[in-house]
Parts: C-alpha cells; sequence; structure tokens
C-alpha cells in the first residue's frame, strides 16, 4: 500500500537549470502597469477601427476606377512588398519569442530578440523609403493619381506607426535592462508591434496583391 | 445640552431651490472654480459645434475643387450665417482659455515637471491663432463685401480653409505634451488609456498634412479621409478629455499624492 501511495503521489518540482540570463524573476505587474497594458489594447484596438475606414475608402475608390488601380499598380516592385512582408513578420515572430523568454525569467535573451525585432523594423523603414525613392524616380509622387495618393498615404502612415513601435521597443529595452525587469512593457510593445505587421499584410495584399 | 463638535463643525445643507442652491455652491464648493472651468469648457465645444456647423457652414468643409462661381455662390448662400456666426466665434474664442487652464491644471496635478503645463497651455494657446481666428477673420472679411475681386474671395476662401483644416504643429506638439504627461504620470490623475488615445488625435495632424497639396479626392481638405475620419478621431477624442477631466475634478482632493478613485 505504502508502495502504491509512493507511486501515485505527485512528483517534486524539478529544480530549475541554472542559467546564466535566468537570475532575475519576472516582477509581477502593478496595478498601473496593468492599467497600462489594457490601455495599450484599447489603443490598438482603435487604431485598427481607424485603419479599416482607411482600407474600406480604398476599395471604394478603387471600385470607381478598377483600371486605373490596377494600371498604376503593375508599377509597383512585389519583390519589394514580399520582402518587406517578411522582414516585418520574422520581427513580429522575434517579439513573440522575446515575450516567451521573459515570461520564463530569461530575460538576456529576451533582450537579444528585441534588439532582433527593432533591428529588423528599422531595416524595414529603410527598404520602405528606397522603394519610395524607386517610384519618386520614375515619376510617379502623391499628387500622379488616386492609386499613388493611396500608395504614399497607407505606406508613410504605416511607417509612422513603425516609428511608434520604436518608442515602445525602445521603453521595453530600458526596462529589460533594468535591475528589476518587468514584462507589462515588453507585453504593450508586442502588442503594438503586431498591430504594426497586421496592419502591414492587409496594406501589403490591397496595393501589391489585389487585382 | 451643546450638540457634538462635529456637527457643529459640518457645512451646511444646501438649500432646495436651484439659484440658492447654485449660490450656496459658489460659497461653499471648494472646486468651485475648477467646475467652472470644466463648465466653460463644455460650452465652448458645444458654441462651438453650433457655429462652425450650423451657421457658418465651414463643417463640413465645402470643396477645394471649386470654381470660382460656385466659391460666390457659397459666400452669397451663407453670408449672414458667416457673419453672424463668426462674430460668436470672437466672443467665445476666451473661452478655450478655460479649457487650457484645467487641461494645464490636469498636468499640474501629475507627477511630472510644471514645464509640461506651461508648455501645453502656451501651445494651446498659439493654436487657437491658426487653427479658429484666421478662419474667422478671413470667412467674415470675405463675406463681408460681395462686390470684391472674386480672385481675392477665392484667396480668402483656400486661405481660411486651408488654415482651419489643416493646422498641424501646434496642435501636435501640444497633444504630445499632454501624451506623455499622461503616461509617466504616478498620481494617476488620468487614466492611462487616455494617454494613448491622444496617439491617435496626434497622428491625426499628420493625416490631416496631405490637405496642402491635395485638391481633390479623400486626401483634400474636404475628403474622406483628411476630413471625415480625423473628424470622427477628434469627436470622440474630445468626448473622451470632457469625461475625464470630469471624473478628475470629482476625485480632486487638493493633495500631492496620487488622486484617490
Amino acid at each position: 500500500m505504502t508502495e502504491l501511495s509512493a507511486a501515485i503521489a505527485p512528483l517534486p518540482p524539478i529544480p530549475q537549470e541554472s542559467t546564466p540570463d535566468s537570475d532575475p524573476q519576472p516582477q509581477s505587474p502593478s496595478d498601473l502597469q496593468r492599467a497600462h497594458l489594457s490601455g495599450v489594447w484599447a489603443f490598438v484596438l482603435l487604431e485598427c477601427l481607424i485603419f479599416s475606414a482607411y482600407f474600406v475608402i480604398y476599395m471604394l475608390y478603387r471600385m470607381h476606377a478598377p483600371q486605373d488601380f490596377s494600371r498604376d499598380q503593375a508599377h509597383l516592385s512585389p519583390t519589394f512588398g514580399l520582402i518587406n512582408t517578411l522582414l516585418l513578420l520574422t520581427s513580429s515572430w522575434l517579439v513573440a519569442q522575446a515575450v516567451a523568454n521573459a515570461r520564463a525569467g530569461k530575460f538576456r535573451s529576451a533582450l537579444y530578440t528585441t534588439y532582433a525585432t527593432t533591428g529588423l523594423g528599422a531595416v524595414f523603414v529603410g527598404s520602405k523609403l528606397t522603394e519610395w525613392g524607386h517610384e519618386i524616380h520614375h515619376g510617379f509622387t502623391f499628387l500622379s493619381s488616386d492609386f499613388f495618393s493611396f500608395y504614399f498615404f497607407l505606406t508613410g502612415i504605416h511607417i509612422v506607426h513603425v516609428l511608434v513601435g520604436f518608442i515602445f521597443l525602445t521603453i521595453a529595452l530600458v526596462r529589460l535592462r533594468g535591475t528589476e525587469p518587468a514584462l507589462a512593457a515588453l507585453e504593450a510593445a508586442a502588442v503594438y508591434w503586431h498591430m504594426v505587421d497586421l496592419l502591414w499584410v492587409i496594406i501589403f495584399a490591397l496595393l501589391y496583391v489585389v487585382r | 445640552m451643546t450638540p457634538p463638535l462635529a456637527q457643529t463643525l459640518a457645512p451646511q445643507q444646501p438649500p432646495s431651490t436651484f439659484l440658492a442652491r447654485l449660490g450656496w455652491q459658489m460659497h461653499h464648493n471648494p472646486k468651485v472654480d475648477l467646475w467652472i472651468a470644466w463648465g466653460g469648457m463644455v460650452i465652448f465645444y458645444i458654441l462651438f459645434g453650433v457655429v462652425f456647423v450650423m451657421m457658418t457652414h465651414v463643417i463640413p468643409p465645402p470643396s477645394p475643387a471649386w470654381s470660382t462661381q460656385r466659391i460666390l455662390s457659397w459666400f452669397d448662400t451663407y453670408r449672414s450665417g458667416l457673419l453672424n456666426g463668426f462674430a460668436v466665434t470672437f466672443l467665445i474664442t476666451g473661452l478655450s482659455a478655460l479649457c487650457n487652464a484645467l487641461i494645464g491644471y490636469s498636468m499640474s496635478r501629475m507627477s511630472v515637471s510644471k514645464a509640461f503645463p506651461i508648455a501645453y497651455v502656451i501651445l494651446y494657446s498659439l493654436s487657437a491663432i491658426p487653427g479658429l481666428l484666421f478662419c474667422a477673420i478671413l470667412m467674415s472679411v470675405a463675406a463681408m463685401r460681395p462686390e470684391r475681386d472674386p480672385q481675392l474671395i477665392v484667396w480668402l476662401y483656400e486661405g481660411a480653409m486651408l488654415t482651419f483644416v489643416g493646422t498641424m504643429g501646434v496642435f501636435l506638439l501640444g497633444t504630445l505634451v499632454w501624451l506623455i504627461a499622461v503616461l509617466i504620470d504616478k498620481n494617476r490623475v488620468l487614466p492611462p488609456w487616455f494617454g494613448y488615445l491622444n496617439i491617435c488625435n496626434l497622428l491625426t495632424e499628420v493625416v490631416v498634412a496631405p490637405a496642402w497639396a491635395a485638391r481633390r479626392g479623400a486626401f483634400c481638405w474636404s475628403g474622406s479621409i483628411a476630413f471625415w475620419v480625423d473628424t470622427a478621431i477628434f469627436a470622440v477624442y474630445t468626448t473622451a478629455f470632457i469625461l475625464v477631466l470630469r471624473k478628475m475634478v470629482q476625485r480632486e482632493n487638493f493633495g500631492t499624492g496620487p488622486l484617490p478613485d
């Protein structure tokens, strides 16, 4: 009987493997940090609503002149669009890894992956500006046509959101480098960065793919 | 038999009639100045809506693509509304100072530097000039003399609409100041979600920028994106800050630490 009891008794906890980057323990978020995270969620939902309005307006304009839009759309480089999409998808995956690492107490790994996220975001902005230069060099500007007005506007306002994302990521990096790393800032940055990624995927589909 | 000390020191109950109660509040309510500022702000936004939407018809804005003839005809139709409406505007512009003062007060109650409320009040006091008064002056001048050179009237019309819809810098920076103050505040004077809502309002100032170049379509000053989407966000933002400031006045305890819930 005692042998049976011993067999069904819960196993003792497995001791955590000590790793160089698992020393500090994650701090539970304070009420204020929770309020900030809720605020970021509300902000992200509102931004998605605003961008939805932009997308609906774009589709309405496109429905009125489908041939003009298709003609101008043919001047865009799908390769640029695809590279940018891959950059942002990878950065989104990295920031998710950063959150997972931070939740596991691996703050150093979280720090590196957050740096990598920011780096890919910077490459995205550089790539986008290069594409803009390419289009302008070929004579396509904001006032060239309705399609190019929407192209420069949607990609431009998205870049502004990426720049706002850098502020979120910078705050997360500062918190991760602190003596008592907090998760809330990184989670807020990740939520926002996923929104930036999601919006880009829709912009890519609307501007480069939809015919 | 003497009444207990607490009963002796307790404030008298307000009288029952409305005017007497108002007078009692003016003398006894320690937050009376804050409530006057809040009420002035609400009155300002209501009158602003009435004047710009119903009297002058500047909201929603007429199109920048109109011909000279169409613009002259628009002035003929709304001449009296423009002159009377903007006369009211000149009367009520001062109320915006109450709004700026209350927002400045909210920041002075936060755990942030005094530079924030000072910068905000300066920026938003300046913003009334390009965002409100220039438009009112140019439109009034154009409406005043119908016999004026048509090209001059078109110039005044375009100047008025661009300064009204396309004013960006001061509003952008003012919103940025308030947004930073709310987000770094530890006293919980205003909720963090409102700080993030400020980002949405700030971005409208970026979205409206193409109105300076586009004469038609979604991005011109009357366009679906540059005007309608931005105005919807501004309406949500304005309603939100009126409500959160009301809540702040209710919670104010004139202390220095975190504001009680």
